[in-house]
């Protein structure tokens, strides 16, 4: 996607010299005394090294990033004394222009010499302790030799007596962006290359992040486009944003925070945030607030829609030539009258209710006189620039919250225009690194990310029809092996935690769980062989760029140090597996790592003849290129014939016949809906359910949280200090309850029970309780989890279309402990 | 209760004690020159005030467990001419030597009584001027509320002179007990006390303690006035004035009224009303002891909740 | 004649991220317990209810501080060790072989600034990093801040291009110590002494 047209950014300066100026910094700093007591859990590393760094050739700045899932990503340099990373220090290229920004790391990459340096770091490979059940903790130190022959003993037998797809790679983002060491999507790992290597492994498709809102966009737009970039609401007379918070969720001062508020800033363009919670973004750039309850965005845009075309301020043009299903004159063939966008609203569908602005008030909790404000300024603004965040769609009715969203742009006919946007989270302008790497799965079976704990338990009777496999019609085997690289979905990031680790305790169904990591996390506890991962610090790679507005950039990271205790690399790892198996020449094609990372920069120049040589960014460690803006479908604005979406109709689908025929063939739980239009459903512990359960009154989300990328950076002291786990709720239920601020409370469901303080504040919606995703489980004796995770409390229920995880639908009491 | 501040709390109390008890056996010296002669007082009034030399001196290394670098001590002495700190330490260390000099002169009666007269004017001075050191520690922090006060000075002097009175009430009823035990042990004759205190002394016993049930009374009415106008002044101040409203509630702040009150209040009158010379010392000398104790216990319940009243302005 | 420094904080585009007060523990290899920068989340406002319906009327907004180098520093003021001074540039700092540890500088300042060190038993604070800028680079934090929210300089010079607004909730009153510290305020920011909010984080400062 870079443009050849456009110019790189000025690199001026950045290495010999800064080096030399550091270094003399650094040497006047004595502030280094004093880290015995961190440093002192490190083998050779105690206080007696930690002293003040002296101006002398042995200190060095080197250029590492931060890979983490966070939707930015961030080029670190750091400073190393005596093989030992000393300090942390931000970008110092490029300046505070949109598109040539300094990617100025957030507040966890600045934490991450206490990540890499963890008291939790894992040391040696090492097994679970034969006769001791998963999760137990009773480890024996085991050799690499004695972990790689069992593993691949093990890989051997399974697929022999179960095929490949009897092995499954679990979705893990711990490591992302790097294009060797990455941990995710999977078939770009390391170990899915060792998979294909001997005949493949169990696919997935969707992802914890955004399963509903992507499947949504398939049926919806025939696949992903994004919105219009952030940018690009200089030409906007209105932004709205539903569950979009990237001052929270993009932390990067090179990423989205930085565009959005520099955007605010330049050209003040009027903004509505619409959460549950008064997001950062809500505090920082928005004029108004809107808070409907969780899981009701579909709901509130009827309401909007309602008024809109009551008032006759939706562009009918638009919707006549772009899309399909809006109205009666527009639907696709064979489909009963009434089923339209606009029957549904005005009370001619089936249900025969009008979703007026005051049926949405009683659904949404928004004053039906807000929505009609609210409706009336979307309505007028040309173009509205809309973007929705994940949360919206992270529901069990979410993939009609994301296309009911999409819907709303189409009705603003600002879809594919400067300054307007197609309703998806915002793009990007990007560099596409080429991936020589990527290998080729033989097996084409996939089941949802989510599902993959009904695999195990049932795998051989899931269906596509029932439970969305694909590829096949059914399974033909339940998991019997799962790979678990980089990521922690194996326990704290799945639904139902308890649920999950009783499933695991039972080494009869899945026999085998492999768990790659640098830390002891929650996941990590329940493997029964535990190979420790070098940290992105330890080793080379070329890292792709995060979403950053209309700047494209790419990194190298470099080796700083070298790798800690006794952890090797995961391309080492593998490669050692591989040569037990007998394919390592078809694993390693006879290159190192670092002769990998050199051609995926060489082969990514064909495409961005800017690109610098490998070395020459090696030196520069990040390099920036300034794009265009993105706008999303603007060539099938320009002329929709030519350029057709990849839908049925070619059109904007906001009547989908593919899901229509979908609601009369899948078997679906008791309750489950599918619709063709994007309706607003009431679900299994939705927004009207929690008004008439007694037992568990309170919806509970789980926002992304600034101490940790999902559950990264969780174990690091700096972060749990800056950011402590609390759970918000509103003062309203709190008083309710007799909890003040700070108190200790319980949070509690018939899946689990946590325990944190309370954060009382008028910053979330009565009736909601978020408790910041991604804290690591924790349970006491009694089973209550002290950590604080979420996913102690949310099930393992999908969602209808895309069998995605439906997190935020959960309703739990809150007490005081 | 404010286990932190345990060292402070430790000083403040014994050092004001330290000086109270002085300035009250330097007035009692005084009062009492009229109708007895030097030797007389001395004999009664000695053993108190070699009691409080140990006293000052548990109170000043308690205050080094403040200091958590102790190495550095000696440099609180550095900044006299701005720091209330600086001061404070210099009076006390000041208070302590000057104390311990008079008590020496005391008692090996070096010098003229005039000369002794003079140092004992001048350790009281030093000791008051320690006492408003130590208030104004406190009260110059324009950032604390609670404390930026009069009555944190008020307070500090009525601790000062009640725990000062009430202790040499203890001390010289005490010292009573000690030589009787003393002249009682081997045999046990019928009249030992009449042997042990002499008309004299026992006049002048009783009709200090009288003295000093009604300082105590008296000074009772000051610290309850000064609770009450304390905590009316900080409902009217702000957020962190009430936060520290906040902490004079509650259990232990009734229980430091109702002991003050019965140890200043109820038992002084008792001491009052039952100090004749024909009164018996051992029962006299439990009421005195007891109402020293009943207060003393109380002072440090409220100087732990004046430790726990801080809330500071800002962030 | 001497150049006073101070810090500018713009309000509009903190987001409390504590990306400022991260970079200092990291450079200066603080432990928990210890901040030379800190973030209070000031938050207010009400609910009401409508039968089904709720209306928000809520305000939250960030302040990120860390020494101001006030111009009546109070912690120097009323330290008895003379530790704690005021050196070049206004910069007021501590003489690490003078401090005893007795923690009056911590009672005493409003913002904060002095924090205690267990493991040295000395008070610690910011020096608006005398290094970096003697080698001509930005103190840690302002170079950290993702949303360019921090500035530092000549206060003369600050003031002159920013205003001289250091009185906002919930920061004391500048009469107070005469920081040297200037705020572009949240669009919800409430004067001192008139704040209708509280600090919500009070155990992270």
């Amino acid at each position: 996607m870079a443009n050849n047209d456009l110019a790189p950014t000025d690199q001026a300066g950045v290495s010999r010299r800064s080096v030399l100026k550091w270094s003399a910094a650094v040497g006047g700093g004595a502030a280094l005394v004093g880290t015995g007591a961190y440093f002192g859990v490190l083998p050779g590393v105690g206080a007696e090294n930690a002293v003040a760094l002296t101006p002398s050739g042995d200190d060095k700045i080197v250029w590492s990033s931060c890979n983490v899932n966070c939707g930015s990503r961030c080029p670190l340099r750091m400073v190393v004394k005596d093989g030992q990373i000393t300090r942390v220090l931000p970008d110092d290229t490029g300046d505070d222009s949109l598109g040539t920004q300094q990617i100025r790391a957030c507040v966890r990459g600045r934490s991450i010499r206490h990540r890499i340096y963890n008291p939790d770091r894992l040391k040696t490979p090492m097994r679970r302790r034969p006769g001791t059940k998963r999760g137990a903790g009773q480890w024996d130190e085991i050799t690499w030799e004695e972990a790689f022959d069992e593993i691949a003993t093990t890989m051997t037998r399974l697929i022999a007596e179960h095929g490949n797809e009897s092995i499954y790679l679990n979705y893990g983002t711990g490591t992302l962006g790097g294009t060797i060491t990455r941990s995710w999507p999977p078939i770009d790992t390391p170990v899915a290359r060792l998979m294909n290597c001997v005949g493949g492994y169990l696919n997935h498709y969707g992802d914890y992040s955004s399963a509903q809102i992507a499947g949504a966009a398939a049926y919806h737009y025939g696949g992903w486009i994004g919105s219009n970039s952030f940018d690009d609401v200089k030409n906007s007379q209105l932004q709205v944003m539903f569950g979009n918070n990237p001052l929270e969720t993009r932390m990067s001062g090179g990423g989205e925070t930085f565009v959005t508020q520099q955007a605010k800033k330049l050209h003040g363009v009027r903004t509505i945030v619409i959460d549950p919670r008064y997001s950062e973004t809500a505090g920082g750039i928005g004029d108004q607030w809107v808070a409907p309850r969780p899981g009701t965005d579909a709901a509130l845009v009827a309401g909007l829609a309602h008024v809109m075309i009551s008032e006759n301020l939706h562009d009918q043009e638009f919707l006549d030539t772009y899309c399909l299903g809006f109205d009666e004159d527009h639907m696709p063939e064979g489909i009963p009258a009434g089923n339209s966008y606009r029957s549904y609203i005005m009370g001619l569908g089936p249900d025969g209710i009008e979703k007026t602005p005051e049926w949405a008030a009683k659904v949404t909790g928004v004053p039906a006189r807000t929505l009609i404000q609210l409706g009336r300024e979307i309505g007028q603004a040309r173009p509205v620039h809309i973007t929705q965040g994940w949360g919206p769609q992270r529901h069990a009715n979410g993939e009609n919250q994301a296309r009911a969203i999409f819907t709303l742009a189409a009705m603003t006919g600002s879809v594919g225009l400067p300054g307007g946007g197609t309703g998806e989270r915002e793009g990007k302008f990007g560099l596409s690194m080429a991936n020589p790497f990527r290998s080729k799965n033989p097996v084409k079976t996939s089941i949802s990310v989510f599902s993959w704990t009904d695999a195990i338990e049932r795998g051989e009777q899931m269906t596509a029809l029932r439970d969305g496999v694909r590829g096949k019609d059914k399974l033909d085997t339940n998991i019997k092996m799962v790979w678990q690289y980089a990521g922690n979905a194996l326990t704290n990031q799945h639904g139902d935690i308890n649920r999950t680790v009783a499933l695991l305790e039972d080494d009869s169904l899945c026999e085998m769980i492999v768990v790659i990591d640098n830390q002891m996390t929650v996941s990590a506890r329940y493997a029964d062989i535990l190979l420790p991962d070098v940290s992105n610090a330890e080793q080379l790679d070329v890292i792709q760029q995060g979403s950053a507005g209309n700047m494209g950039y790419a990194i190298v990271a470099d080796q700083v140090i070298e790798p800690l205790y006794n952890c090797k690399t995961i391309y080492e790892m593998m490669t050692e597996i591989a040569r037990r198996l007998g394919v390592e020449s078809e694993f390693t094609e006879g290159k190192t790592q670092e002769d990998w990372v050199r051609q995926v920069v060489e082969e990514s120049r064909e495409a961005n003849p800017e690109l610098p040589a490998f070395d020459d960014l090696r030196e520069m460690g990040v390099w920036k290129i300034e794009g265009p803006s993105y706008i999303g479908l603007a060539d099938f604005r320009a002329d929709p014939v030519a350029n057709p979406l990849a839908t049925e109709s070619g059109k904007i689908e906001i009547f989908s016949k593919p899901l229509w025929e979908m609601a009369q063939t899948w078997e679906l739980p008791e309750g489950d809906r599918i619709t063709a239009l994007p309706e607003h459903l009431s679900t299994w512990e939705g927004a009207e359910e929690a008004r008439t359960n007694a037992k568990f009154p309170l919806q509970v989300i789980g926002h992304h949280f600034k101490q940790r990328t999902h559950s990264t950076y969780g174990n690091v002291d700096w972060m749990k200090e800056a950011h402590p786990q609390v759970v918000w709720i509103n003062p309203i239920d709190a008083e309710a309850r007799g909890v003040a601020n700070d108190d200790l409370v319980e949070v509690f469901n018939d899946r689990g029970r946590v325990q944190i303080p309370a954060r009382v504040t008028t910053r979330i919606a009565p009736g909601v309780l978020s408790i910041p995703q991604g804290a690591w489980f924790t349970p006491d004796a009694k089973g209550t989890d002290t950590g604080g995770s979420v996913n102690t409390l949310t099930s393992w229920h999908p969602s209808p279309i895309t069998k995605g995880n439906a997190q935020h639908t959960t309703l739990a009491q809150l007490r005081k402990a | 209760m404010n286990v932190h501040e345990l060292p402070m709390i430790a000083f403040t109390i014994l050092a004001q004690m330290s000086v109270g008890a002085f300035v009250v056996l330097g007035i009692v010296q005084i009062v009492a020159s009229r109708r007895f002669g030097a030797q007389a007082i001395d004999k009664v009034t000695d053993p108190a005030l070699y009691a409080i030399g140990p006293v000052m001196v548990l109170g000043l290394v308690a205050s080094t467990f403040h200091m958590n670098d102790p190495m550095n001590t000696l440099n609180v002495l550095r900044h006299f001419d701005s720091s209330w700190l600086t001061r404070e330490i210099i009076f006390g260390a000041a208070f302590a030597g000057l104390g311990f000099v008079f008590a020496a002169m005391q008692w090996k009666k070096w010098g003229t009584i005039r000369q002794r007269q003079a140092m004992a004017l001048l350790t009281a001075v030093v000791g008051l001027a320690l006492v408003t050191s130590m208030s104004m520690i406190y009260y110059s922090l324009v950032t604390v509320p609670a404390w930026n006060t009069i009555a944190t000075p008020a307070q500090f002097f009525t601790t000062t002179f009640l725990l000062g009175a009430l202790a040499v009430g203890a001390a010289l009823m005490g010292a009573v007990m000690w030589r009787i035990r003393i002249a009682s042990r081997g045999d046990v004759p019928a009249d030992v006390e009449h042997d042990v205190v002499d008309p004299d002394s026992r006049k002048l016993l009783t009709s200090t303690l009288k003295g000093i049930g009604i300082a105590a009374v008296v000074l009772l009415g000051v610290e309850f006035l000064i609770v009450t106008l304390h905590l009316s002044d900080l409902a009217g101040g702000g957020a962190e004035a009430g936060q520290s409203a906040a902490v004079f509630s509650g259990a232990w702040f009734v229980a430091r009224l109702v002991l003050v009150f019965l140890g200043a209040g109820l038992l002084s009158v008792f001491v009052f009303r039952y100090a004749s010379s024909k009164a018996a010392a051992r029962p006299l000398a439990i009421l005195a002891t007891s109402a020293f104790a009943l207060v003393l216990v109380g002072e440090v319940i409220g100087r732990s909740q004046f430790y726990d009243s801080m809330f500071r302005i800002g962030m | 004649m001497t150049t006073n420094l101070g810090f500018q904080f713009d309000q509009t585009l903190c987001t409390g991220c504590k990306a400022c007060s991260v970079a200092c523990k990291d450079k200066h290899d603080l432990p928990v317990g210890v901040s030379w920068r800190r973030v209070a989340e000031y938050t207010g406002g009400t609910w009401q209810q409508d039968g089904d319906t709720f209306v928000p009327n809520v305000f939250s907004y960030f302040t990120s501080i860390s020494c101001n180098h006030c111009e009546d520093p109070i912690c120097v003021k009323v330290c008895p060790t003379t530790a704690m001074h005021v050196g070049e540039d206004g910069i007021v700092s501590i003489d690490d072989d003078k401090c005893v540890g007795c923690r009056y500088c911590e009672w005493a300042c409003p913002y904060s600034a002095p924090q205690f060190d267990p493991s040295s038993g000395h008070m610690t604070k910011c020096d608006m990093c005398a290094d970096y800028r003697a080698e001509g680079e930005d103190p840690a934090c302002v170079a950290a801040c993702p949303s360019r929210a921090l500035g530092w300089g000549p206060i003369d010079e600050l003031r002159a291009e920013h205003g001289s607004l250091a009185g906002v909730e919930p920061l004391p009153d500048p009469a107070l110590t005469r920081p040297r510290l200037v705020i572009v305020p949240h669009r919800d920011a409430q004067p001192t002494g008139h704040g209708t909010g509280a600090i919500v984080n009070p155990e992270e400062l």
